[in-house]
């Protein structure tokens, strides 16, 4: 039939049906008149005539079923019947609907709030221009302890002059300055970039412009692009500010632009560059003639187009090749670069646990719409009877299987409805937990990736759950159904497809506590990691002396022992020291090597993490001493402390005590410095919490400053309650002067194990909604059992049945499914938990305590699911059991 | 009608009815009493198969249906062959031809 006429049939199926219902009728009232005049004249009485005529035509409706049966539109037509039907059951079961929209929307809502993350992390591209082309070069020096350094100047300039790979590379660097003039004085944390850093990178400013080339000349006006937070803050967000000059640092400096309000600089975690830096600096042009072995530079490239990274880096390693063979600093361990998708690298940390996550936040859904194609069946089993009339009327099964589609859809549909603004709940809650790790979160968004990502679970989902009860009408015995007058016992196999379902729920439900089980494990085997300093108590902040009014270095020194004395001096406080570097601060590390002072080749030296300290210091915050003394104010010759790695390494056996080694506080590329050990103080686990192993160099601050320098606080009161006395008595010493970063040690250490703490907290969440959902399917299906066999219950108390035994009769056939269910679970569970192991820490994936625990609290939560129903079964009245028959 | 009858082969209905309405438009049941004068009771059609089968061609319009009278004066619905009607009663023809032949064929082999 041509298009055109199937299409205005089917236009008048649907919206002119009225007219052609009417015109059916007639044809058929029509023919029947015919006949009936036929019959009565070859002599029939009128009755008679009707009669035959009516079984001539064979019953007037069914001719006309069959005919709209096979007009076009008619299937739309009876979708739409079949839609209405559908709603008009959900409407009139109230608390099934709720508490299957509910369990919809918690499986949808969690799914697709995890999975907005894991796109805005993992998958969506990274905010710049074409993001795909852009790399992260790493210095590996895997031998002396650091696999992932940063470069050199000119390590920098080699790479721009040789790759051929790479359009171009950037580097940043992660550094503060002072904000005075106008207002009060601040200190910022700002980024030292090259000149065509955004140019790489592909972001643009939102008012003025980048940096330029001539910005970077040396002796070039000094120039600064401001971030939009302290735009907003500082400036009012008024745009003239752009071109105008502020103080920075004590010298006037031109605001060339400001960078747009979603800008983020999103670069690897340990490539220590903070992202919220607040503005930002070009290095002078002069910059890559510094030492090759002062490696500060963290350097990002944009790929040629076409260029793979897998060509990047076989480039950049031969070009290391090369300058390892050319240059003598290098000695005989070279240099050796490492380059990877910027994308990759920047989630490299976290994505193993963003994936666990998901993985986990699918079983979760899983186990939800088990609990919803039970329920489906245990009412298509409730409607049985139902079922089985309408096809013993003549409802094809096509057109009952089409009905349940319909109905999975509608609830797929209500998925969708109420998992949205679930999801968006759920990912609100994830962005206030946000861990720092994690700070992208909060550019996660539900987004038409993520909201098409909703929408194909939910109908997914809707589909299978639909085929559930679809088993239950395509077995339908009508006889066996209709001879069971008013007693709907629904048969065995129904109770097999909900066992088997339950059991399914639960053992992925011991999956997910087993995971979870080991991620707390985990979590609190890092909070017993002893750092190697107290943590309690104590607030820090840190303060950059400008070195222009404190000059010469000996009016430096004294300014930072008379600040110390004065924070002594605070009522309350008890200890007072000065760090260069807090632990898991997210600036950028410093260290170079060490070598005996015999040592002849020290190119290939180890590495160890340097620190400044002031005496006080270690006091204040407990540090173990293991041999020798802390720094006090009379050390006036090279010394330095070591922590007892270093010693066991160069001395073993032997005491460090003024033992002799070489240094390079001054980041020259290799230890030339020679100091003297006074102590040797036991590890701190600085950088992290688990994997902090680098050996350890402190120097006294006087001899080897460092500004800005953070203070640490020890009080009788908590940090915010120092906080304020503390910027007092700062402000009586030096009122221009700016802290900042004001914050309690404790908050640095939290910020270390926030990561680990987040993963945990959901995966537990995750696995109690999986147990409290399981459970809710164990009860569901024996209550359905203890209703099936109520008749039976009430024979047998009838019949003096103790009521224990019948308790004990239903809790084992609960319990049985729990068991088998846990069986499996385990089983799946030993299978599984070896993909979270870099997520665990002193914890084995087989632990027997995560294995054990998990164990225990699903039988108990399962006892208790199957202990109501046994309860009832108990209660079942002997009269009414039987009198239901 | 104590001759014997047939079953209708699959799909002759439709070439039955416009053969029937080739020369002059019927009403439904004026088609069913055609086929069966013709056939010489050979073939009865039920209303129950023949209503959904004349709504079918009408759709796929190779028929027309229009109300009209009666030689008795009863209003009754008549259909009338279009000219895609006729062409595909010939096109049905030809196969049913070719049916017949590829039958006798097969019979009279041995």
């Amino acid at each position: 039939m041509p298009l055109g006429s199937r299409l205005a049939s089917a236009w008048r199926t649907l919206f002119r049906k009225n007219r052609v219902e009417r015109d059916l009728d007639e044809e058929m009232q029509a023919a029947q008149a015919l006949l009936e005049e036929r019959h009565r004249r070859d002599g029939l009485t009128a009755a008679e005539a009707r009669r035959a005529a009516r079984i001539a035509l064979g019953g007037i409706e069914p001719v006309k079923e069959e005919i709209r049966h096979r007009r076009p539109g008619a299937a739309v037509d009876s979708t739409l019947l079949d839609l209405r039907y559908a709603v008009r059951g959900l409407i009139k079961a109230p608390a099934f609907t709720a508490v299957i929209v509910a369990t919809l929307a918690l499986g949808i809502g969690a799914n697709s709030a995890i999975f907005s993350v894991v796109h805005t992390l993992l998958l969506a591209p990274l905010p710049y221009r074409d993001a795909d082309r852009l790399i992260f070069v790493w210095s590996d020096m895997t031998d002396a302890g650091y696999p992932r350094a940063p470069l050199s100047g000119p390590e920098l300039a080699d790479l721009r002059t040789r790759s051929s790979t790479v359009a171009g590379f950037a580097a940043i660097w992660a550094n503060t300055t002072a904000l005075t003039g106008e207002g009060d004085p601040e200190q910022l944390r700002i980024g030292l970039v090259t000149d065509n850093f955004f140019d790489v990178l592909g972001a643009d400013p939102h008012f003025g412009r980048t940096f330029r080339a001539d910005d970077a000349v040396p002796g070039a006006p000094p120039t600064i692009l401001l971030g939009w937070p302290l735009f907003e803050r500082r400036y009012g967000a008024d745009p003239s500010i752009v071109g105008r000059q502020i103080l920075v640092n004590d010298r006037p400096t031109t605001v060339v632009g400001v960078m747009p309000k979603s800008f983020r600089l999103l670069l690897p975690p340990d490539a220590s560059v903070p992202d919220d830096l607040q503005a930002w600096q070009p290095f002078s042009s002069a910059m890559p003639r510094g030492p090759r072995g002062q490696q500060y530079l963290r350097v990002v490239g944009r790929m040629r187009i076409g260029a793979t990274v897998a060509e990047a880096h076989a480039d950049i390693t031969a070009i290391a090749r090369r300058i390892s063979a050319e240059f003598t600093e290098y000695g005989a361990a070279g240099r050796l670069f490492t380059v990877v998708a910027l994308q990759q690298d920047d989630v490299r940390e976290m994505r193993p646990a963003l994936l666990a996550l998901f993985a986990g936040v699918a079983i979760l859904l899983v186990i939800a719409c088990v609990n919803v194609a039970s329920l489906l069946i245990a009412r298509a089993a409730a409607r049985g009877r139902e079922t089985a009339l309408r096809l013993a009327l003549g409802a094809g099964r096509g057109r009952l299987l089409r009905q349940c589609l319909v109905e999975g859809l509608v609830l797929a549909v209500l998925g969708v409805v109420a998992g949205v603004p679930a999801g968006y709940a759920v990912l609100g809650a994830l962005q206030a937990l946000r861990p720092h790790a994690l700070s992208r979160i909060d550019l996660s968004r539900f987004d038409p990736p993520v909201l098409a990502f909703t929408i194909g679970t939910a109908l997914l989902w809707g589909l299978l759950f639909s085929l559930a009860p679809l088993f239950e009408v395509v077995k339908s015995d009508i006889h066996a159904s209709l001879q069971q007058h008013g007693r709907s016992t629904p048969g065995p196999v129904r109770y097999r497809t909900r066992a088997a379902l339950v059991v399914v729920q639960v053992s992925l439900s011991v999956v997910l506590l087993v995971g979870a089980g080991l991620l707390v494990r985990a979590f609190f085997q890092v909070q017993q990691v002893d750092p190697g300093f107290r943590t309690g108590r104590m607030l820090t902040f840190r303060v950059a002396v400008p070195f222009q009014r404190y000059r010469p270095p000996a009016a430096f020194n004294a300014f930072s022992r008379e600040l110390q004395r004065v924070l002594g001096a605070v009522p309350g406080v008890t200890g007072v020291g000065a760090i260069s570097h807090l632990p898991y601060d997210d600036l950028p590390n410093w260290g170079g090597g060490y070598a005996l002072e015999t040592a002849t080749n020290t190119s290939a030296a180890p590495n160890a993490d340097y620190r400044t300290v002031t005496p006080g210091l270690f006091e204040t915050l407990g540090v173990r001493l293991v041999e020798g003394r802390f720094f006090t104010e009379a050390d006036q010759t090279p010394v330095v402390i070591v922590d007892d790695r270093l010693a066991q390494r160069l001395w073993p056996g032997r005491s460090a005590l003024n033992q002799r080694l070489l240094v390079d506080p001054g980041s020259n590329g290799s230890p030339t410095v020679k100091a003297t050990v006074v102590g040797v103080v036991s590890h701190l686990r600085l950088r992290s919490l688990v994997a902090d192993l680098t050996e350890q160099v402190f120097f006294p601050e006087r001899l080897v400053p460092r500004n800005p320098m953070a203070y640490v606080i020890r009080g009788d009161r908590d940090a915010a309650a120092l906080a304020a006395d503390v910027r007092k008595a700062i402000a009586s010493l030096d009122a221009r002067l700016p802290i900042y970063d004001v914050r309690p040690l404790d908050s640095y250490v939290e910020g270390a194990r926030g990561t680990r703490r987040f993963t945990m907290q959901l995966a537990a969440a995750f696995a109690l909604v999986a147990l409290a959902l399981a459970c809710v399917g164990v009860y569901g299906v024996l209550a359905y059992s203890v209703a099936r066999r109520r008749h039976e219950f009430g024979v047998r108390l009838a019949l003096g049945a103790e009521p224990r035994r019948v308790v004990v009769d239903v809790m084992r056939e609960g319990l049985r499914l729990a068991a088998i269910g846990s069986l499996v679970g385990v089983a799946g569970a030993l299978a599984a938990s070896r993909l979270l192991e870099t997520q665990l820490y002193g914890v084995r994936p087989h632990d027997p305590v995560s294995y054990a625990g998990t164990i225990a609290v699903l039988a108990v939560a399962a006892a208790i699911a199957c202990w109501i129903p046994a309860r009832r079964a108990t209660n079942v009245s002997p009269m009414d059991a039987l009198r239901t028959e | 009608m104590g001759k014997r009858q047939a079953e209708l082969m699959k799909g002759t209905l439709d070439l039955l009815v416009l053969k029937t309405l080739e020369l002059e438009p019927r009403h439904g049941v004026g088609v069913a009493d055609r086929i069966e004068q013709i056939s010489s009771g050979t073939f009865v059609v039920k209303p129950g198969s023949l209503f959904p089968a004349l709504h079918r061609l009408e759709q796929e319009g190779f028929i027309k249906g229009e109300w009209s009278e009666t030689p008795e004066g009863r209003r009754a619905r008549y259909y009338r062959i279009t000219g895609a009607g006729l062409r595909q009663l010939t096109t049905e023809k030809k196969n049913w031809a070719r049916v017949v032949m590829a039958i006798g064929l097969i019979l009279e082999s041995d």
